[in-house]
């Protein structure tokens, strides 16, 4: 549905020439919810205001539904954009208008009747549930609530993309949820496809079903969450999971891991249905060697149990590397620690 | 000093028929300010680098033309457009020809007011408007204008308090209202009185206009 070819965005400054974004390619589904992290100053903000033109590529094509937004007159764009919500950090409400005025505002832009305006500002209202502020002023709602208006008016021209930059970066934790939530509800109710930045790896993890790490304007990982949690490649992209699942292994364990001792510390890590299979049992069994479980953890993404296993293998040493062998025959990720 | 109140009242009706004088060259002069300086500060907006219409040359002539307007000072300016009051008012002597100079001033300095007060506006609410496919023409009578317009009425309010001072001077060179009054019976035939009176009611509409302004800016701004 999305694809983008190529793009790159150069301004000039004073420091020179900036490459915001360099030759990126990008493929989003219809219905994805996609998700673009990456440390400030890695281009998502430029990357995410070029997709509905609002930033305008150096070069290269965006196409929506099979039109290059690259190539339309002011005036298509203009049409286009209607069909491409987009909501905001600082949710850019307008302050002179109550939550029904700032929901009609779009279809007012698209020349909808004042009559039929107000019935879908109303349902939109009603479907981020704030039926009971529709006369209220941006100023009189919470950060949250302002995000949920921000939310109900880039859907009131039934857009088939929404676009979020930055969308829950200045609310708390509470409004985030609620608005995760409620942007995974309408992708589900309205078959939308979301494309969302974020600097937060939580948000990722809570309701995106692919993620790119953007670095230095360009893409350096990109795919489906579990793979991506289960098997970081990047530097970055291990730093930004381990702001919300602990890889890091406690003292203890490090300590031990230094120590003199015989056998052979290995950490596995697995996705999904694995976490329900008796590997360890089956290592003891038909490998003769003594497992001792040093330390685990298990998590969940999505509902995809996900976990790290710690353990210590004694043994004769063939016996140990055919156990890690038949470890990772069987799709598991296995390292040996030897130094932490 | 005894034949104060007498004084006064005798003159009553010259202060009537002076204030509305008055009224009439503020209120004159503030109806071409808004219709002449609101869209050349508009214009003035959206032609900078960044904004909806970006346009370097256009804005660089409209900035121009209000930092010019607004850096001759008014007993100048007035004197100065004489021949352009002539060709349009027909004489250079009146309330008629004072409202020329008085609107030539108040169309720059409403210009930079809406300006800056456009200016206030946060770009993301602008950048909003043009995700949602809005034209240019369509931001600016629905965000621009709405945005700004409690700033805007404050700038009209400010406007008007110096159309008020301007006004004055104009009267001292033939224009009527106030002013002239004050020069007239007050300076040159040493009234103090009616000075003193010419004063106060100045002070009063002054006064006035801003409780108005005020009143106005507060009903329409919601950002608190």
């Amino acid at each position: 549905m999305i694809k983008i070819e190529n793009l790159t965005k150069h301004y000039h400054a004073a420091q020179g020439r900036i490459e915001a974004i360099n030759g990126l390619n990008l493929e989003v589904d219809d219905g994805e919810i996609f998700g673009m992290i990456g440390p400030s100053g890695a281009g998502k903000s430029t990357l995410i205001r070029m997709l509905n033109l609002l930033e305008k590529p150096t070069s290269g094509t965006i196409n929506i539904n099979g039109t290059d937004l690259t190539e339309l007159s002011s005036q298509n764009l203009r049409a286009a954009r209607q069909k491409i919500g987009m909501i905001f950090q600082h949710f850019n409400l307008l302050s002179s208008r109550t939550v029904l005025g700032n929901v009609a505002f779009p279809l007012e832009i698209a020349g909808v009747s004042k009559k039929k305006r107000r019935k879908k500002a109303k349902e939109l209202i009603e479907l981020v549930d704030l039926s009971d502020r529709a006369d209220h002023y941006p100023a009189q709602l919470s950060g949250g609530q302002k995000q949920r208006v921000g939310i109900a008016r880039a859907l009131a021209n039934e857009p088939d993309l929404l676009l979020s930059d930055e969308a829950t970066s200045s609310l708390d934790p509470e409004s985030t949820k609620a608005v995760l939530e409620l942007l995974g509800r309408i992708r589900d109710e309205m078959n939308l496809t979301i494309i969302l930045i974020t600097h937060e790896m939580g948000v990722i993890k809570d309701i995106c079903d692919r993620v790119a790490v953007l670095e230095a304007g360009q893409i350096i990982e990109e795919g489906s969450i579990i793979d991506i949690f289960s098997k970081p490649q990047k530097a970055l992209t291990k730093k930004f999971i381990s702001s919300v699942i602990d890889f890091d292994l406690p003292e203890r364990i490090i300590k031990y891991v230094q120590k003199e001792r015989p056998g052979e510390l290995i950490r596995i890590s697995f996705v999904g249905e694995k976490t329900h299979d008796p590997y360890i049992s089956d290592l003891v069994k038909h490998y003769s060697v003594d497992a001792n479980i040093l330390y685990g953890n298990i998590d969940e993404i999505q509902g995809v149990p996900f976990g790290t296993l710690v353990l210590d293998l004694e043994g004769q040493l063939t016996n140990i590397e055919e156990s890690i062998a038949y470890l990772k025959s069987q799709g598991l990720r296995v390292e040996v620690l030897d130094n932490v | 000093m005894f034949n104060f109140i007498t004084d006064l009242a005798r003159y009553n009706e010259l202060m009537i028929s002076g204030s509305l004088e008055t009224l009439y060259m503020v209120g004159m002069s503030l109806f071409f300010a808004i219709v002449g300086g609101i869209p050349l500060g508009v214009l003035t907006t959206i032609t900078r680098p960044g904004h909806i219409l970006p346009n370097k040359p256009l804005n660089f002539i409209l900035d121009g033309i209000i930092n010019i307007g607004r850096s001759i000072p008014f007993i100048i300016l007035m004197v100065a457009v004489i021949p352009f009051t002539r060709m349009i008012v027909g004489t250079s002597i009146g309330t008629n020809a004072a409202v020329v100079p008085l609107s030539l001033a108040a169309i720059p300095f409403m210009g930079r007011v809406t300006d800056n007060a456009i200016l206030e506006i946060d770009h993301g609410v602008v950048e909003s408007a043009q995700s949602m496919g809005a034209s240019p023409l369509q931001i600016v009578f629905k965000v621009l204008l709405p945005e700004s317009l409690p700033a805007i009425i404050l700038g009209l309010t400010l406007t008007s308090i110096s159309l008020v001072s301007y006004s004055a001077m104009a009267g001292a060179v033939g224009g009527g209202g106030l002013g002239d009054i004050a020069i007239r019976y007050g300076y040159q035939r040493f009234q103090l009185p009616i000075m003193l009176e010419t004063i106060v009611i100045l002070v009063v509409l002054v006064q006035l206009i801003q409780f108005l302004g005020n009143q106005l800016a507060s009903f329409f701004d919601h950002k608190s």
